[in-house]
């Protein structure tokens, strides 16, 4: 127990706490919206770097993963009437289907001939929602899907007291799960590819299986995100293929860093808080972020989180850190 | 189907297939020399277009459309330099730099789109065909413009095959793609090849978006599209040789046509992609790949 109040654990739980205090504090439901949207966009991202990152995949269909599940649970919740509760879910179930396709010829290629297949299957689902009107509300997209609802209680109401809690659970979830994933057997034969392929498969590691298997994981809490996404803002909408989402999620894993679960969660919030305080100037916004994105790679690949272990470790060496966290202990 | 329909069908697909060798050449150009892909280049030709367009179009500063070609090419030639020298050349030395490569020219579409919608706005916008008119072709009537795409896209790709084979510039760019160490060693100076490589990659894209901006309408997203067609189009023939390049673009151009006319707009995409799938399933590099 001591174990785990110390060091790192202690912040994230410090971090979690305050979030789960955060809207009894803070009373604007708008500000309770942007943190929904940074959830959802903490799970995009810290998901996306499995495959990205830790595997080393150079994935570019995850926002059609994200899509599959926005566009899965809202056929499901709207057009069959399944209730949201079991849409959201099922929608990472979607996601993993999806990934399961784009795996299939992403198996057997290697480098760019990945970025290239899985960027036109993201372009091939975008045409895909955009022509099948019928199903999909084609451009207009699907709009006024089912909310989240318990008897008679709309999760809307109360400023979205429900959805905040219900995002964070799913944040929480999903940060658990990558978590154990990547300190699994599976998370380390993943890295061992990525840093030593010739030699992970000299010893056994399957690297078709483990690319699946990588691809499939990370898709899973994406596919919940995009199902949670569509039940909260209450629309499917096309939107989601374009620039502007897959330049946002990018920017999260690099400006937050790669090769690691806080540092995209720690992007999203940082960049969703930057980009809605930039939300007057229009295009202008994707002119900074992707200035940004560009700027951060030049100057500093290793992103915040690494900014910021460095100045823990820092601060660890000068013994203020310990002294701090043992006030906070009580000890 | 009568033998009308097949030649229109026939037409339409070399059409294509002459703006997807324009387009996909200068990808497959960038990617043998330099060993990135860019993902800017569909934005290239949504910025050559409008260049073309503001210089050129009545609507315009109404210089006529010559004006408005070089212009655009210049300028194309510049910002392809411009590119290479911000989003490639600071990472070359990493070892991730395909990775990085594919994030910075992502970046860059983006920025260069909005910039794109800030400068020329949403709306619509077309340039004038470069000759009016239509011509009698086999037993269907296309336009006059569409010949001349069909004519001046093989014609611009022989003068870049020319220019590579023949000229010293060109012989170091095919040395540079071939093996860096060695063209430093004998003393060439790389970086400016690298340049100038993705200039020429941006002025093709340019070129095939003027022509382009003609048939269709010109928005901040003209190239979205037709780049991830050229991205088929590489795939298929596999990257690295300009030759498999080529000829994968007209056999997409015919294939996109026919499923067209058979299949319908809408599914075509689709089609298109499990061609691709397919042949990566039997060859990972595509049909003429080396790499």
């Amino acid at each position: 127990m001591r174990e785990l109040l110390t060091g790192p654990n202690l912040a994230r739980l410090i971090c979690l706490l305050i979030l789960i205090l955060l809207p009894l504090a803070v009373p604007s439901p708008y500000i309770r919206h942007l943190l929904i949207i940074t959830f959802i966009y903490a799970i995009v991202a810290s998901n996306w770097d499995l495959s990205l990152g830790y595997a080393g995949v150079f994935n570019f269909g995850h926002i059609a993963f994200f899509a599959a599940g926005v566009y899965g649970s809202a056929i499901l919740s709207k057009t069959i009437g399944i209730t949201p509760w079991l849409t959201i879910p099922l929608a990472g179930v979607i996601g993993v289907i999806a990934a399961l396709i784009v795996c299939l010829p992403v198996l057997r290629l290697k480098g760019i001939y990945v970025v290239l297949v899985t960027f036109a299957f993201s372009q091939l689902c975008f045409q895909l929602v955009l022509s099948q009107e019928e199903i999909t509300g084609g451009s207009m997209g699907m709009p006024l899907l089912p909310p989240l609802k318990i008897g008679d209680y709309n999760f809307a109401r109360d400023g979205k007291f429900g959805y905040y809690y219900v995002g964070l659970f799913l944040l929480v979830l999903s940060t658990i799960y990558l978590h154990r994933l990547v300190r699994s057997r599976f998370g380390t034969s993943i890295i061992a590819l990525r840093d030593n392929e010739d030699y992970a498969i000299s010893r056994g590691i399957s690297l078709a299986r483990q690319r699946m298997l990588t691809l499939g994981l990370s898709a899973f809490f994406t596919g919940v995100a995009g199902g949670f996404y569509s039940t909260y803002v209450r629309v499917a909408s096309p939107e989601i293929f374009g620039f502007g989402f897959l330049s946002l999620a990018l920017s999260m894993l690099l400006l937050g860093g790669l090769n690691s679960i806080y540092g995209p969660i720690l992007g999203a919030f940082v960049i969703t808080l930057l980009s809605e305080a930039m939300v007057d100037l229009g295009p202008m916004r994707f002119l900074i972020i992707s200035a940004l994105i560009i700027l951060m790679l030049l100057f500093y690949p290793g992103g915040l989180i690494n900014a910021l272990q460095q100045a823990s470790t820092w601060s660890l060496k000068s013994g203020k850190a310990e002294k701090y966290f043992r006030m906070l202990v009580g000890r | 189907m009568d033998i009308g329909t097949a030649q229109s069908v026939l037409l339409s697909g070399i059409v294509l297939g002459s703006l997807y060798a324009l387009m996909a050449t200068g990808l497959s150009l960038i990617w043998t020399t330099l060993g990135i892909f860019n993902f800017a280049h569909g934005v290239f030709m949504t910025i050559g277009a409008f260049i073309a367009w503001q210089i050129g179009a009545d609507l315009g500063w109404g210089m006529g459309p010559a004006a408005g070609i070089a212009v655009a090419i210049a300028a194309l030639i510049g910002l392809g330099c411009l590119s290479e020298f911000i989003l490639v050349r600071p990472f070359l030395r990493r070892p991730d730099v395909v990775l990085v490569a594919v994030i910075t020219t992502l970046s860059a579409a983006i920025f260069l789109e909005n910039s794109a919608l800030l400068v020329w706005g949403g709306r619509y916008k077309q340039l004038p065909p470069l000759i009016k008119g239509k011509v009698g072709m086999l037993s269907t009537a296309i336009s006059t413009h569409e010949v001349l795409i069909i004519a001046v896209a093989p014609l611009t790709l022989f003068a870049l095959w020319a220019f590579l084979k023949f000229t010293r510039t060109g012989s170091a760019i095919r040395a540079v793609a071939q093996n860096r160490e060695s063209a430093l060693l004998m003393g060439m100076n790389v970086p400016v090849l690298y340049s100038l490589a993705f200039g020429l990659s941006a002025a093709l894209a340019g070129f095939a978006g003027i022509l382009l901006g003609s048939i269709r309408f010109i928005t901040p997203g003209l190239g979205n599209e037709p780049l991830v067609k050229a991205l088929i189009v590489a795939i298929f023939g596999g990257l690295g040789s300009l030759g498999g390049t080529i000829g994968a673009a007209y056999v997409i151009g015919l294939m996109e046509a026919i499923s067209m006319f058979f299949i319908g707009l809408y599914w075509t995409p689709a089609v298109l992609f499990g061609v691709m799938i397919s042949v990566l399933l039997v060859r990972p590099t595509g049909l003429f790949g080396k790499r």
